[in-house]
């Protein structure tokens, strides 16, 4: 175990650092850094170049990228030009949103996924299978963000019945009173809901397909002669071997609501990080973007590296491979 | 010579309709494609105006003469929807293509060579899908518009192509492992075929139904991410796709003042397309695959 600990820390610290590689190389394909304020005829030549060398741009490539590596291990993401603060508190600001839509909505869509997959797997071919197959195929049809937009036609402008943005009532700042954190619930349903809803769908067909799989297995078969009670088979059989593969996928998941929160988060105006991506998309902040791309990657390399801990848990083989 | 090749044809293509047409989904799925399909290629004819130009007063509400009401500027909301068919399709399709073209290069020299260059190969693949796909693209099309000398509409394609083509890189590696093995491959190097010849006499055509599929699935794929690019104000804004259309209807407030005709129909019909292209997609992958027919 110890081993394998070691050797899986390792190879995420050098996919983080072919990850920042890449980043840089394609941030500086992209010219100068500080072409913004080249732009800007209310700043001197000579105050640029003060900048640029305060910045490090005027010492070699290599230097530049050395430099961009033991800033990062310190912390430092680079400068927002939009919102003139460091990236690393412009994102820590609105990371806490972010986290408390995302691990709740991954924790229950997958526990209902898990639940509902090894039922409608058991039930292949039937009614229920292929309706909800098709509700399913339909709604993961639909982009991401135009179902956002619906469930906001719908609940808010429609109905009335939650806010049309933000995460908070304007004015109002987050405390722990029972009025703000109802607030925050009423801002928070929406978004969770869609996030949890796709989630959800896209996890229910791959359970489903898993637990398709496992029955038929021999040992399923086996099971059945035996004589052993279906609820016997279905809890210590299938899902306890329908586990592996959905932990498997865990991280892919984790990857693929990112995506999701940027959408989501756009479209209910949720001051969250995914947000925030858009923002930098719509203010050219081209740092933003960049350190928010390097934050969010570092985070996704930290979960799939948990997975495989989990996985070596779960698994014993995997240890010793 | 010729018409027996023809015939040969005529009989492989009724072969695969015998088969694909006991799949229901797959050919309401193929119907609805070839009716959109259509839409796109007789936009001319089907659409009453130009959407590229301002027809009428602003924000007008559906009437006959405009069955979905006009856009901020004026512009014909029903005829924007009959030419994004066009852009998104062509799109999707085009990213779907040169995605699937990238992966399946890297998962045949990966599975064929093996040894140190499938190492490094299956290692970028890696790394490639640990950053978020849409969020990847994102910071793609932002790099090459700061980097500028590609017109922006293709940028969108090519951010696409780049970030999607690792999944297609793993399936086709293992395909090519799996085949690499077969008694007829070492046949042929015993008789002294050179790698590039085995390849594409005898790699290429067995992994072919694999890229085909995939390049189906790819395209809906493709054409969500599109949108969402678009949505986000990453598309050409003077293209008019499904995603650009409901990008300008997000940012002038068709949502809040309630103008359902603006930003329900691009999203009814990207849904429309992804799911009969995902339909066909199932048809294909159960021809080819006789072992999932049975559910």
């Amino acid at each position: 175990m110890k081993t394998f600990l070691i050797r899986r820390v390792f190879s995420s610290v050098i996919t983080f650092i072919a990850i920042i590689t890449v980043v840089f190389l394609l941030a500086r394909m992209t010219g100068d850094p500080l072409a913004e304020l080249e732009n800007d005829p209310r700043i001197s030549p000579a105050t640029i170049a003060a900048i640029k060398a305060s910045f490090g741009l005027d010492r070699p490539l290599y230097q530049q990228y050395l430099n961009y590596l033991f800033n990062l291990f310190r912390g430092d993401f680079g400068y927002s030009l939009h919102y003139k603060e460091p990236v690393a508190s412009v994102i820590t600001q609105r990371l806490p949103y972010t986290l408390a839509l995302l691990i709740p909505s991954i924790t229950l869509s997958n526990y209902l996924a898990y639940a509902a997959g090894i039922e409608l797997g058991w039930r292949r071919g039937s009614k229920v299978d292929s309706i909800l197959m098709s509700i399913s195929m339909f709604i993961r049809s639909t982009p991401y963000f135009w179902l956002a937009i619906v469930f906001l036609y719908v609940f808010s402008v429609v109905l009335g019945v939650t806010p049309l943005f933000g995460a908070l009532s304007p004015g109002r700042r987050f405390s722990w009173t029972l009025d703000s954190i109802i607030d925050y619930l009423w801002h928070y349903i929406l978004p969770f809901t869609v996030l949890t809803l796709r989630g959800f769908l896209a996890e229910l067909i791959y359970v489903r397909n898993v637990t398709v799989d496992i029955l038929g297995e021999d040992f399923i078969v086996t099971g059945i002669a035996k004589g052993l009670p279906e609820r016997y088979i279905k809890r210590r059989y299938v899902a306890r071997n329908a586990m592996l593969p959905i932990v498997t996928v865990l991280g892919m998941r984790y990857a693929f609501i990112i995506d999701g929160a940027i959408l989501t988060e756009t479209v209910f105006s949720y001051p969250g990080t995914g947000r925030l991506v858009y923002q930098a998309i719509f203010n050219r902040d081209f740092w933003l973007l960049q350190g928010a791309v390097v934050i969010i990657a570092a985070s996704v390399i930290v979960v799939n590296l948990a997975i495989d801990i989990l996985y070596a848990y779960l698994d014993p083989r995997v240890r010793y491979r | 010579m010729m018409s027996l090749r023809l015939q040969n044809m005529r009989e492989k293509l009724s072969e695969f309709w015998s088969v694909y047409r006991r799949d229901k989904a797959a050919v309401v799925g193929l119907a609805i494609f070839l009716a959109i399909l259509a839409v796109a290629i007789f936009a001319d004819y089907i659409a009453p105006h130009n959407p590229y130009q301002r027809v009428g007063l602003p924000y007008q509400r559906p009437s006959l003469k405009h069955p979905l009401g006009t856009n901020d500027i004026g512009q014909d909301i029903f005829s924007e929807v009959i030419y994004g068919t066009r852009a998104s399709l062509f799109i999707g399709f085009l990213a779907a293509i040169s995605g699937t073209l990238i992966g399946t290069i890297v998962g045949l020299v990966s599975g064929y060579r093996g040894g140190k260059v499938d190492e490094v190969l299956m290692r970028t693949t890696d790394i490639w899908l640990s950053i978020p796909t849409l969020l990847f693209a994102i910071f793609l099309v932002a790099v090459i518009i700061r980097t500028g000398g590609i017109p922006m509409f293709y940028s969108v394609i090519l951010a696409i192509a780049l970030t999607s083509w690792p999944p297609v890189a793993r399936l086709v590696r293992s395909a090519t492992l799996s085949i690499k093995e077969r008694p007829y491959i070492e046949s042929a190097i015993a008789l002294g075929s050179s790698a590039t010849r085995i390849m594409f006499k005898h790699i290429i055509p067995n992994v072919a139904p694999i890229i085909l599929v995939e390049v189906v699935v790819r395209t809906a794929i493709a054409m969500l991410t599109e949108a969402s690019l678009s949505f986000l104000g990453l598309g050409d804004p003077t293209v008019k796709s499904w995603g650009t259309v409901l990008h300008f209807a997000m940012i002038k407030n068709a949502l809040i003042l309630g103008l359902w005709w603006w930003f329900l129909p691009p999203g009814v019909m990207i849904a429309l397309t992804v799911m009969s292209v995902m339909m066909i997609g199932r048809g294909l992958e159960l021809y080819f695959n006789p072992r999932l027919r049975k559910y």
